[in-house]
This record gives structure tokens, C-alpha cells and sequence, in this order.
């Protein structure tokens, strides 16, 4: 294999208004493991997505062998032997493995046929690479909706393999993999980096990362704040580097309440990603839910407004509940803000009026007595919400991303809640509204409901919250309060609290 | 490990989508036979295969577009206009010359009609459904322009094809065949792995550096070529042409893939679907004609039908979660 150094600098990309990347830089040669690290929303994907051609950066350069590259298409990076393994799987459910892991560049033959029977003993060999930590029934012709996620993430990573690629990028590739898989495949990669593969390595686990990693860069809003060997950089002066400002205080905790009796408990609740979870909410406490993306924080919410199947108990003010659909959480007084606003909280191209009284209007009677529902939505639009809008008969679409938000959480203050389930509300949201929005969210507290708050934003979940839930894996790793309320905590129980156990 | 004991052949079997339509059109058959006499005979096949083969092969082209993502509801139109294209070319008097020219005409005025399709669909990401909608009536515009009023005429010797019998065997049948036959092997190219893809899970198909606007393009380019020789079978059939679409075709073309289990989100099935699928549906008609009720019972039952197959997999999703 011939030597290669991939060179990315100063690279530049936003999404809209949003900024995913402001500064990045990184360098990974031939034989080397580098190990990208970041908290959430740092940029770690989008710096993949760049180097594989799957979007195109703003500003910044790259550079290939010290040759500048600009790469409009996947189709563009594959021709330079750049191949990586994306966090989202892009795998075709209704494909076969070895359909799969040939697509794009299927074996062909004079006539223009693809070779089957030499794709299939290919797909043999390299399932054989992971022979043992993968059951025997894998086989080349199994269709990958019949495969478990591990198994799903590995024929993922011998897609990207089968390529014969000279840089490498795994993607959070060890992230669904059990403890066996996640050995094999750090023999490969330590095989593949002898014989002269570069590869990046973006894990969230640090056990892993001071496993397999030569070198090391790390990630901060965008930016790169530092790269080194690994072997010189301890644990702790890592999360130093990825969380803001270094290991500081919680903010100036906000004010005390009174929490009331309790208002849900959840024992032994399990879905596809939980695993026997169990805790309470009591009423006017506002529990936040952190950890990394996709750690089933979105499932329980949804599970708990009843739409997700889940095994387990439900008590809501001490009574056992079944939810098995919305309109029943509805009835037990749970409202729901999903994350994606537009698609899921709002009716974007209808007024004001009826995505406010939606949840409603069956108290109006038949027909709706249009002249009340009017007045009660006007109270709550300029009352609580404090809406900034041209009237209550504008479209939803007219209104700012933090308005519109609002109007979500609105649409269900008619019904006075007892339990409020946001998933992380605030993404995509300016400052300025975001403050109004903590502001309801605590004159909700004050009324005794309980709030169970899913963001992805660390400074947001510490700032805000009484207590905070941490999932890992669909477990809970941390249960933090007070002063166990604070960055390093947060970001130890987000990676599985492996930190004090190797300390 | 009973994935293992399995014979391969039970396997494959159990793995095709449409299974379940090979045992309705089986069923649909023995009915047909019993209350249509002759239907054995080779004059009522040769019959039924001639006056089909045009809504056969437009069911063909819908089966493409739509394991591609998409949907062609411009079919019908695109057959009509060719039709027009040809009998006015040739007339009853025209030579073997004229008639190339009037073939590469018609067939070229197809596949132009499903470039358009292809490009406002792929290349200018318009929706699918009211792209192909919309440019019904610019295909259907011409045809009327291009022949006001029906009629026009074809030579003899035109309309001969259609009806030879090589091996014994009617034209029409002839026709499917190749186009199976030529399915297999396009199913087995790169082109056959990046149309399921791109149907299936597009972004996907792009992260796997599949050129997804490229196939989609293709497969509105092919649903035009072959609804331009759905338009050829016709006439060669008529021997006149009509500037009147008939609508029921574009209707008949997407319940043939529906009928033929394939999946209208995409990216699953085949072409051999869209056939058994073509045929249940000419199955169904025949035993409503010879079946001596009411006409508009056949629209109906057609309907019913369709709302099944399409609320098969819904209806079982729903009883699966309670």
C-alpha cells in the first residue's frame, strides 16, 4: 500500500444559520490510528461527511498526499481510496449483505453483469474476519433487515473496507458493538494500520480511544483546540479540552422550589434501546435527561406520551397507568414537544389559532364555539407565551424558530399538564428566545408540574435542571445533583463512567 | 439451527414477493376457464394476448419507475401520442421507407416524453406524481394537434408482425418473454443494484456513492420507451389511431404492479410482479364480462381489490401492536 496523508485545514461549514464547523483541523498519515474526540454538536460528523465528499465545506482546504482535493460526491473521495463508516447506517434494509457491502462498486464482468458468485465469496471472506463474535447464520445472501444493530454496524464496517480504502474513517463504529466485536475489530485496525492504512478513529468511549489511538484531536464547538500524541494527554486534562472553559462550577443554581408529591415513577421500562430503567419525577421538579445522542433519551419520552411500545411499569400519582397510545397520555395529563418542531409539534402552514386550541378543541362542543376558543387562545398567546406575531389568524410557518417553539409547549398549556415531556426543544433556537422559553418552562415548575427535559446541549442541562438523568446504552450511568451537577460528572457518566474506575 | 436445514429452493421460494399474486392469478384462471369455454383455445389466447400486450408492457415501465421511488401517470398520454404520430406518418399507401421513418419517429417521440419526466423529476426534484400529472396534458396537447379527429391508417403489412407466429407461438408472447429475459440480465448489472437502492433508501444510496439522480432519470426514460411500443402494439392492433386517451390505462398500469405485490414506496419487486399482476387484472375483467353482470361491477370490483392489496400490510402492522 502506498504511503498517504490526508490533510484537512481550517475547514469551514454551516448549516443555514447554524455553524457545525468554524475551524477544522486535522492531519492522519499512513500507519497511523488518529482519534477525533468532541462533545456533542462539535463537529465530529460533519468533519467525516466533508472528508467523504458527502457535503461540500464553505471554506477551509483539503488536502490529499499535499495535493489540494475537492470532492463534489461520495463517487469523488471512493476514486481516491477514501471510504468511512457514518454513525447513521447506510446500509439498504431490503438488500442482501453482500449486495450491501458491493454497492457502488460491484464486481463486474465483460458483459456488464456483476459477478455474484465472486461477490458472494468476497462477502465470505470478509465476514470471516469477524468469524466468531458474528453468529453463523450471517451469511453473504441474509437480508440486512433480518441482522441485529451490531451486526447491521459491521457489515457497515467491511462495506467501507471491501473498498480496500488507504484512509479509513470510523465514524462511532464501535458504538453498537459488544465487548467481543469491539476487540476483533481493534485487531483489524491494528492489522490495517500496519499494512499502511490511514485511519480515523471518533469514538465518545475513552477506554477505546486510549486503546487503539496513536494521535489524538480534539473538537470544540467546530473548532480544533488541540492534537497531540495520545500517550501525553491524561484523562482528565482530555475532558478538560472538549467541555468549555475546562471543569467549572455549575452556574449559579436557580431558584428553590418546593417539590410537591410524586408524580410519575417508572420501574423496570425497557424498549428496544432501554434496558430495566427506573426513576421519579416529582411535581414542580424539572429532570433533565443527558448522555450522547441516541442513548434512548427520545425513546423514553415517547414511550412515556405512548407512542413507542415499552415493557415495564408506568405509575402516574401513585397509580399504575398503561399507555399504549397518545390520546391516553393526553387524558392522563402528559403533554409532549418533540424535537422536530415542523414536522411533529406543528401544523406549520395553519394559523396560530388552531395549532394552539389542537389538543383542545373538543371542549368547545359542536359546533365550536369559535368566540371563547378565540379569547382563551389569545390569553395564552399574549399571557404566557408572550408571542411576538401579527395576529392569531397568521400561519405558524411566519413566526421565528423560538416563537414557533413556543407555540408548541402552548398548545398544550390549555390543558393544564401535569407532565411535561421535551425533547430537546431548544435546537435551533436564538438566545433570546431561548431565555423566554426557560422563563415558562419555570413558571411551570412553580404551577407543580413535572418536567422531564431531554437536550443535547450540556451547558443547557446544567443551567436549567434540578437533577439530571444520564443514559448510557439505555442505562442510566449517573443520577447527578447538586454539587454532583457540573461538567466533568456530566461528561464521565455521558461515556459510561468508565473515568474513576481506570483512575 | 433452522435457517440452515432449510432446502435452498423452499428458501428462494418463500423469499418472492410475488408469490402470493402467482396463486391469485392461478385461481383467477381456473374461474376464468370454467365460465369461458374456448378459453383454452389457442384463437381466444392469441386474442387476449394481442389486444393486452400494450397495458402488459406499460405495467412494465411503471414497475421500473416505481422501484425507483417514483410514479408515471403521463403513460396512457405517451401511448396516444405515439399512436397519433404513427398512423399519421404512414397512411394506408406508405412504403417500407415511410414506415421506418414513421417507427423512429413514434418510438423516438416516447423516449423524448420520458426524458422530460426523468429531468423535472431527478435533475429539478419536482414530485413525481404532479410532474408526470402535469405533462399528461402537454403529451396528450400533441396528440390531439398531431391528429384532431380519430382515424388515419396504417398498410397491410404493417399490422402483420403482431400477429406472426414464430414456433407457433403469437408475437405478443414473444415480446414478454424478451423483456423478461432482458429484466434478468438488467437485474444482475450495476444498473439493476443501483435502481433498487436508489428506491429503497436514496441517501443511503448516495453515501454509497450510487449516482441516485442518474437512475432515477433512467427509469422514466424507460417507462417512456416502453409505453412508445405500448403505442406501436396498439396500432399495429387498430390499424387507425384516436387522440383520446384512454385513462383506464395508466389506472390499469399501476394496479398491474400493485396487484403484483410490489410495494408502491419502492425499491422491492420486479418486473415478473408486474406481469402476473397484468394478468390477474385481465383475469379479473374477463370473468366480470363473461360473468353477464353490469358493467360498472368490473370498475368496482377493480377498485375493491386494489384497496386490499394496498391495505394488506397496513391492516396486519395495526393487529400486530394491539
Amino acid at each position: 500500500m502506498t504511503q498517504v496523508s490526508l490533510s484537512a485545514q481550517h475547514l469551514v461549514k454551516r448549516y443555514g444559520g447554524v455553524v457545525a464547523l468554524a475551524d477544522g483541523n486535522l492531519d492522519v498519515h499512513s500507519g497511523e490510528v488518529m482519534t477525533l474526540v468532541g462533545a456533542n454538536g462539535s463537529g465530529k460528523s460533519t468533519f467525516s461527511k466533508i472528508v467523504t465528499g458527502v457535503v461540500a465545506p464553505d471554506g477551509g482546504q483539503l488536502l490529499l498526499n499535499e495535493k489540494a482535493m475537492n470532492f463534489s460526491s461520495p463517487l469523488a473521495a471512493r476514486v481516491h481510496s477514501i471510504e468511512a463508516v457514518y454513525q447513521e447506517l447506510s446500509l439498504i434494509p431490503r438488500m442482501t449483505v453482500a449486495e450491501n457491502i458491493w454497492l457502488g462498486h460491484e464486481i463486474g464482468s465483460w458483459n456488464g453483469m456483476v459477478k455474484v458468485r465472486d461477490m458472494r465469496e468476497q462477502t465470505n471472506q470478509l465476514l470471516n474476519l469477524f468469524k466468531g463474535v458474528i453468529p453463523d447464520w450471517v451469511t453473504p445472501d441474509t437480508q440486512v433487515t433480518e441482522l441485529h444493530p451490531s451486526e447491521k454496524q459491521i457489515v457497515e464496517i467491511l462495506k467501507a473496507f471491501s473498498n480496500n480504502p488507504s484512509v479509513l474513517i470510523l465514524d462511532e463504529a464501535t458504538a453498537s458493538l459488544d465487548l467481543r466485536q469491539v476487540n476483533r475489530l481493534f485487531e483489524l485496525v491494528t492489522e490495517w494500520k500496519q499494512r499502511g492504512m490511514a485511519i480515523t478513529f471518533i469514538s465518545h468511549r475513552l477506554d477505546e480511544i486510549y486503546r487503539v489511538a496513536d494521535r489524538v484531536t480534539v473538537l470544540r464547538n467546530g473548532r480544533t483546540m488541540a492534537s497531540g500524541n495520545i500517550r501525553d494527554i491524561s484523562r482528565q486534562e482530555l475532558v478538560n479540552l472538549m467541555i468549555e472553559g475546562g471543569v467549572v462550577q455549575r452556574k449559579a443554581s436557580t431558584a428553590k422550589f418546593q417539590f410537591g408529591e410524586e408524580r410519575v415513577r417508572v420501574e423496570d421500562f425497557s424498549t428496544n434501546i432501554l434496558k430495566n430503567i427506573t426513576f421519579s419525577v416529582r411535581s414542580g421538579e424539572l429532570v433533565g435527561l443527558g448522555g450522547l445522542h441516541g442513548q434512548g433519551q427520545s425513546d423514553l419520552l415517547l414511550a412515556l406520551f405512548g407512542s413507542l411500545p415499552y415493557f415495564g411499569k408506568v405509575f402516574i400519582s401513585q397509580q399504575e397507568v398503561a399507555l399504549t397510545n397518545t390520546k391516553q397520555a393526553i387524558h392522563r395529563d402528559i403533554a409532549y414537544v418533540p424535537g422536530d418542531r415542523n414536522n411533529g409539534g406543528l401544523l406549520f402552514i395553519r394559523s396560530i389559532l388552531e395549532n394552539l386550541q389542537l389538543p383542545s378543541w373538543l371542549r368547545y362542543g359542536t359546533p365550536i364555539r369559535m368566540g371563547q376558543a378565540r379569547r382563551d387562545a389569545h390569553d395564552i398567546a399574549r399571557g404566557g407565551l408572550k408571542l411576538i406575531m401579527s395576529g392569531l389568524d397568521a400561519p405558524v410557518s411566519s413566526l421565528s424558530g423560538g416563537n414557533a417553539q413556543k407555540v408548541v409547549i402552548g398548545k398544550w398549556l390549555l390543558r393544564k399538564p401535569k407532565i411535561l415531556l421535551l425533547d430537546d426543544p431548544t435546537k435551533g433556537v436564538d438566545v433570546g428566545a431561548k431565555n423566554e422559553f426557560y422563563k415558562l418552562l419555570a413558571d411551570l415548575q412553580v404551577e407543580g408540574t413535572a418536567i422531564l427535559f431531554y437536550s443535547s446541549d450540556d451547558e443547557e442541562l446544567l443551567g436549567l435542571c434540578n437533577r439530571v438523568l444520564v443514559l448510557h446504552d439505555g442505562m442510566i450511568t449517573g443520577d447527578l445533583s447538586g454539587d454532583l451537577l457540573n461538567h466533568s460528572e456530566l461528561m464521565t457518566a455521558s461515556m459510561g463512567g468508565s473515568m474513576e474506575v481506570n483512575q | 439451527m433452522t435457517n440452515n436445514t432449510t432446502p435452498v429452493f423452499l428458501k428462494t421460494l418463500g423469499r418472492q414477493y410475488y408469490l402470493f399474486s402467482l396463486i391469485l392469478l392461478v385461481i383467477a384462471v381456473i374461474i376464468n376457464a370454467n365460465l369461458q369455454k374456448n378459453f383454452f383455445k389457442p384463437v381466444a389466447l392469441n386474442g387476449m394476448l394481442i389486444t393486452f400486450l400494450p397495458l402488459i408492457l406499460l405495467a412494465m415501465g411503471q414497475v421500473i419507475v416505481i422501484i425507483g421511488g417514483g410514479i408515471d401517470l403521463s403513460v396512457a398520454s405517451i401511448v396516444t401520442m405515439v399512436s397519433t404520430i404513427l398512423v399519421t406518418r404512414m397512411g394506408a399507401e406508405a412504403n417500407h421507407q415511410q414506415v421506418c421513418i414513421a417507427l423512429a419517429m413514434g418510438l423516438g417521440a416516447g423516449i423524448l416524453a420520458g426524458v422530460l419526466n426523468g429531468f423535472c423529476v431527478a435533475f429539478l426534484r419536482f414530485q413525481p406524481l404532479v410532474t408526470t400529472f402535469a405533462t399528461t396534458s402537454i403529451f396528450t396537447g400533441i396528440a390531439v394537434y398531431v391528429l384532431p379527429t380519430p382515424g388515419g391508417a396504417v398498410p397491410r403489412f404493417f399490422m402483420e408482425p403482431l400477429r406472426a407466429k414464430p414456433l407457433e407461438i403469437i408475437m405478443p408472447f414473444w415480446v414478454i418473454f424478451l423483456f423478461l429475459l432482458l429484466w434478468l440480465y438488467l437485474r444482475n448489472t450495476k444498473f439493476g443494484r443501483f435502481l433498487y437502492a436508489s428506491g429503497g433508501q436514496p441517501v443511503s444510496a448516495y453515501y454509497s456513492a450510487v449516482p441516485v439522480d442518474w437512475i432515477r432519470f433512467t427509469t422514466y426514460v424507460l417507462s417512456g420507451g416502453l409505453a412508445a411500443l405500448a403505442g406501436l402494439s396498439q396500432t399495429m392492433n387498430f390499424g387507425n389511431g384516436s387522440p383520446l386517451v384512454s385513462g383506464d390505462l395508466t389506472m390499469n398500469s399501476i394496479v398491474s404492479v400493485v396487484l403484483g405485490g410490489i410495494p408502491l414506496s419502492g425499491g422491492a419487486g420486479g418486473l415478473v410482479g408486474g406481469v402476473i399482476g397484468g394478468f390477474i387484472l385481465i383475469m379479473i375483467q374477463n370473468i366480470i364480462s363473461f360473468a353477464n353482470v353490469p358493467n360498472w361491477w368490473q370498475t368496482l370490483v377493480k377498485g375493491v381489490i386494489v384497496v386490499f392489496a394496498l391495505a394488506g400490510p397496513g391492516i396486519i402492522r395495526v393487529s400486530r401492536r394491539k
